[in-house]
């Protein structure tokens, strides 16, 4: 059962499955350069995506029982975290829809990108998540100074991933002759393909960050409690989302294949 | 002034203010070109955006939509003089020649998309929560009479009236716009879409062409529409549900289809475009900016769709009455649930494709430019993931209609519930694999065709088993037939039409002659009006009084549907005809050696005569409001827990809750209740 008994353990939880989850894309980033082995890399996908959705996002809490009472707050949050898991299920087409381009139009190859900033902003991201489980836990316990701390610490996190996606690592790109309208005819469809996809990415970035910044500003007026908190797991739902795309996003634009 | 009829003020200033904007876009335009031209673009955008605002605004003042709609043009021009100065600033034309360069234009539109959505007032309750301000759950109505449906509201009844009513319109401009270029199809070469006259900077061809697609457009935006308008009214009233989910989010999805709808109107007098509904590049990368506009209408009535969708589902899932087990829902709820299910996730493809084919645009990026290493194929399979599946968005809330109607006027069990309500979620899945079958003749890869051809001719296994069930269903019942029943009966045969033709386009070695001919027009027209114009006249013509308290006329009713249905077929095997001996689709003229002038001639006239039963539709729906003979109870004598209260539906629908205690669809066996009401021993009867 995924249920903690108490805060302590909760947040145990949180670290043991951040450890997994980095070790896995370490096993990962290895994959790719020892082996090149695509299948593998996407069994590693699927199980972090797996872990993320499960003990970050808690999907099984869509199975709660409610009771009869449709006009109760706990109904109506159950009610609201079904329209949130709709709307990531209607928003991860978008991004299927962008991972079948990429897999038509670039096949095995992949664009020539610094590896080392690639794991960089992987790694500031899943560590947002990381934080992000703290905040929501504290603020399940009914700790709001805890929650804020952490939320910031996601918030900056997020930001730094952001910042780094379209300040750092685009403009490498672009200087090493990666341009979006394949000024360099060389790169073929690389450039447009990989500004799209990391371009689609960091919007949602951006919002989730405008989203954090708002529940962050809810917490300080002291809105949230312990039992009513529903702002909090939906900006913590979504961030984790945002961070399941870029499991997905990572290897394919970064690992899988060979850069031309 | 004040004592006129709203509906007499809002023409008044349409005209007046119209004549303004007619003004203002010929000054500017002037300025720009140094020449006064009177049937330019510019003048005519000024007009159209000036002329729609004005009208709301003289009939209910400056609020709801009025206001939404001038936020609209302020939010417009601001974008797109923010692009403008940005272009200046670094050395680029700002100013193009539809006044604004087409990344103005983009940023434009969509800006002003955005700014009707806050001018409207449809996130005011969203802001303050997320200024951590708590909002009542349901708000009081501001307004009344026709007001009510031009402001924001969140009663999921005013809305679906508002869908409906919105559906309509744009039914009414899109036939309109059919009218036009089926007129110069009448006879061959061209009479008055001719190449040397000149309207919004469009030749004739070119406008044909404009009108061609954006009446296809436009009328899909439409059927969305109308089925939200269909599901969002009765889909509460049928689970037993106050209201829909998440109603604010409900208004959200309705108010975005407005500025969704102006934006491709924009596209008309902003140049046009070429490429038919579907958009394919290269074409749709080198049409002018009103592409653009068509582009930004689709994504933003994707989002209107993917919302309303989501909603649905929420609703059914969480919202239905004590006793409602999946098997004892009313089957148009499965057909809601399997519509949504689509809705809510293919859309997004058709979204991305545009976009996708924006970007190549704007930035060059060439994703479908084979020149660049770009695929121009990939853009077809993404749109047809959509667009495929998108089809039985269209019809299966129809459909459901047909299986929810039939037993009440047959008085007879529907058959075979259970298939049924399966058969829509087959069909939608099998939906999802089939989209290829669009692009036999595109040069997809070889491989791909025989297994789309077997994909898809297995859609017809669901399908045919709703027409086993509807045939099963009349044998042998008594049958009665009212306004709503013909147009059931109607939407049976002409969606057996549609189904038919539908298989020798499945079937590679017959597509491969029949492709991009006028045969594929008449099988969509057949599938499009039995799965959904039928249905929806008939569900309009049956939820009516129950919306309202009153019946629509019968006699206009029975005019309209002998009117309609005759043309109708004979439109549409005409087009099929037309279309086997050689007649091409999307196209302006043909070649009279064909021997098809007569035929077109009668297709033209036949044209002409379902637009006549239209305009009786719409008088009899207006007028009914206020003439129609009063009906507050039973009248169809249904199950439906919705005609157990009084008509019109009370504002906070059941005073008492019921619970489910039978099965949705016994009629004619004695004692069965499908629900019973709470504190009262009544339940339904027959
Ligand atoms: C038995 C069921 C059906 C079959 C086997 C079928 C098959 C096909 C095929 C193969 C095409 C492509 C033909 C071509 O372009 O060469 C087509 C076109 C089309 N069908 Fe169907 N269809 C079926 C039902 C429907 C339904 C229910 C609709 C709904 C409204 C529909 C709407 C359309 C439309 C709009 C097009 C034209 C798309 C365009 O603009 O190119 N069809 N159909
Ligand atoms: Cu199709």
């Amino acid at each position: 059962m995924a249920h903690s008994e108490n805060k302590s353990s909760a947040l145990m939880q949180g670290v043991v499955i951040f450890v997994y989850l980095a070790v896995l894309t370490g096993i990962e980033y290895f994959i790719a350069v020892a082996f090149d082995a695509v299948p593998l890399l996407i069994v590693a996908a699927v199980i972090k995506a797996g872990l993320v959705m499960y003990y970050y996002m808690h999907i099984y809490r869509l199975g709660e029982d409610d009771g009869e009472d449709q006009h109760s707050y706990r109904y109506k949050t159950g009610t609201n975290r079904f329209g949130l898991w709709l709307f990531l299920l209607s928003d991860s087409f978008v991004f299927a829809g962008l991972m079948a381009m990429r897999v038509n139009l670039l096949g095995l190859t992949r664009p020539h990108l610094n590896q080392l900033l690639g794991l960089a902003v992987t790694a500031i991201l899943l560590i947002s998540s990381f934080f992000m489980n703290r905040g929501e836990t504290a603020i399940k316990y009914g700790d709001r100074k805890a929650f804020m701390t952490n939320t910031f610490i996601t918030f900056l996190l997020g930001l730094g991933f952001l910042l780094g996606v379209v300040f750092v690592e685009w403009r490498q790109a672009a200087h090493e002759g990666l341009t979006a309208d394949f000024g360099n005819p060389a790169s073929g469809p690389m450039g447009a393909v990989f500004y799209m996809m990391t371009g689609m990415h960091a919007f949602h970035v951006l919002t989730g960050l405008i989203f954090l910044g708002i529940v962050w500003n809810n917490a300080r007026k002291g809105i949230y409690t312990a039992d009513q908190h529903w702002g909090v797991e939906a900006a913590a739902v979504y961030w984790h989302f945002v961070d399941l795309v870029w499991i997905f996003f990572y290897p394919a634009l970064y690992l899988i294949g060979t850069a031309v | 002034m004040r004592n006129i009829n709203p509906f007499w003020r809002g023409i008044l200033y349409l005209v007046v203010l119209g004549l303004v904007g007619y003004g203002i876009g010929l000054g500017l335009d002037f300025v720009m070109a140094g020449e006064l031209r009177f049937s330019g673009s510019v003048p005519a955008l000024f007009t159209l955006l000036f002329g729609f605002t004005a009208f709301f605004l003289g009939a209910f003042g400056f609020q709801g939509i009025a206001r939404g709609l001038v936020w609209q043009i302020v939010g417009t021009l601001a974008g797109g003089l923010l692009v403008a100065g940005i272009r200046a600033l670094m050395g680029l034309p700002a100013f193009g020649d539809f006044f604004f360069t087409e990344p103005s234009w983009v940023v434009g539109g969509l800006t002003g998309a955005l700014s009707f959505i806050v001018g409207v007032g449809v996130v005011d309750d969203w802001i303050k929560w997320a200024r951590g301000m708590d909002t009542p759950e349901h708000h009081e109505e501001h307004y009344h009479g026709w007001a009510k449906y031009f402001a924001v509201s969140l009663d999921h009844k005013v809305i679906g009236i508002q869908y409906t009513i919105l559906a309509l319109l744009l039914i009414s401009i899109g036939g309109l716009f059919a009218l036009i270029f089926r007129t110069e199809l009448a006879a061959s070469q061209l009479q008055f879409l001719t190449t040397d006259m000149n309207l919004f900077g469009q030749n004739g061809p070119q406008l044909y062409n404009t009108l061609m697609s954006l009446h296809g457009m436009i009328m899909i935006v439409s059927i969305l529409l109308g089925v939200s308008g269909i599901i969002n009214y009765v889909v509460p009233l049928l689970l037993g549900a106050q209201d829909m989910a998440f109603p604010r989010l409900n208004a959200f999805s309705y108010w975005i289809a407005v500025p969704a709808s102006v934006l491709p109107l924009m596209s008309l007098v902003l140049g046009g475009f070429d490429t038919g509904w579907t958009g394919y590049p290269p074409l749709s990368t080198r049409a002018p900016v009103g592409m653009q506009m068509f582009f930004l209408g689709v994504f933003v009535a994707g989002w209107s769709s993917i919302l309303g969708a989501l909603n649905v589902i929420a609703t059914v899932l969480r919202m239905r009455a004590k006793g409602m087990t999946a098997m004892r829902m009313p089957i148009f709820v499965w057909a809601a649930i399997a519509t949504s299910l689509i809705a809510l996730t293919a859309t997004q493809f058709i979204g991305l494709s545009f976009q996708l084919v924006m970007f190549q645009r704007l930035l060059g990026m060439g994703f479908f430019d084979p020149a660049k290493g770009g695929n121009p194929v990939l853009f077809q399979h993404l749109f047809w993931f959509y667009s495929h599946p998108a089809v039985y968005v269209f019809v299966l809330p129809g459909l459901g209609v047909i299986s929810e109607l039939l037993p009440v006027f047959v008085r007879k069990p529907l058959f075979g519930y259970r298939w049924i309500a399966m058969s829509s979620l087959g069909i939608a899945l099998v939906g999802f694999v089939v989209w290829a079958h669009h692009m036999f003749t595109s040069g997809m890869n070889e491989y791909l065709r025989v297994p789309f051809m077997y994909s898809t001719l297995l859609v017809a296994v669901p399908t045919g088993v709703k027409f086993f069930s509807w045939v099963a269903t009349i044998w042998k019942g008594k049958i009665s037939t009212p306004t709503p029943m013909l147009f059931v009966l109607g939407a049976i045969v002409v969606f057996l039409m549609g189904g038919l033709s539908g298989p020798p386009n499945a079937t590679v070695s017959t597509d491969l002659h029949l492709h991009d001919t006028y045969f594929i027009v008449g099988h969509f027209h057949d599938t499009i009006f039995g799965g959904f114009v039928f249905p929806f006249f008939a569900a309009i013509y049956y939820w009516y009084p129950k919306a309202t308290g009153r019946k629509m006329n019968e006699t206009l009713g029975k005019l309209h549907f002998w009117l309609m249905t005759p043309s109708f077929f004979t439109l549409t095997f005409g087009m099929m005809y037309v279309g086997l001996i050689g007649m091409r689709r999307r196209i302006a003229d043909y070649d009279p050696a064909l021997g098809i002038d007569a035929y077109h001639l009668v297709m033209t006239i036949a044209g002409y005569l379902i637009a006549v039963s239209v305009i009786i539709f719409l008088y009899n729906f207006f007028n009914s409001l206020k003439n129609g003979e009063k009906a507050e109870g039973n009248v169809w004598n249904s199950r439906s827990p919705e005609w157990q209260v009084p008509s019109p539906m009370p504002a906070h629908n059941y005073d008492q809750p019921f619970e489910v205690v039978g099965e949705p669809y016994d009629y004619g066996l004695k004692d069965s209740a499908y629900v019973r009401f709470a504190g009262t021993a009544k339940s339904t009867h027959k």
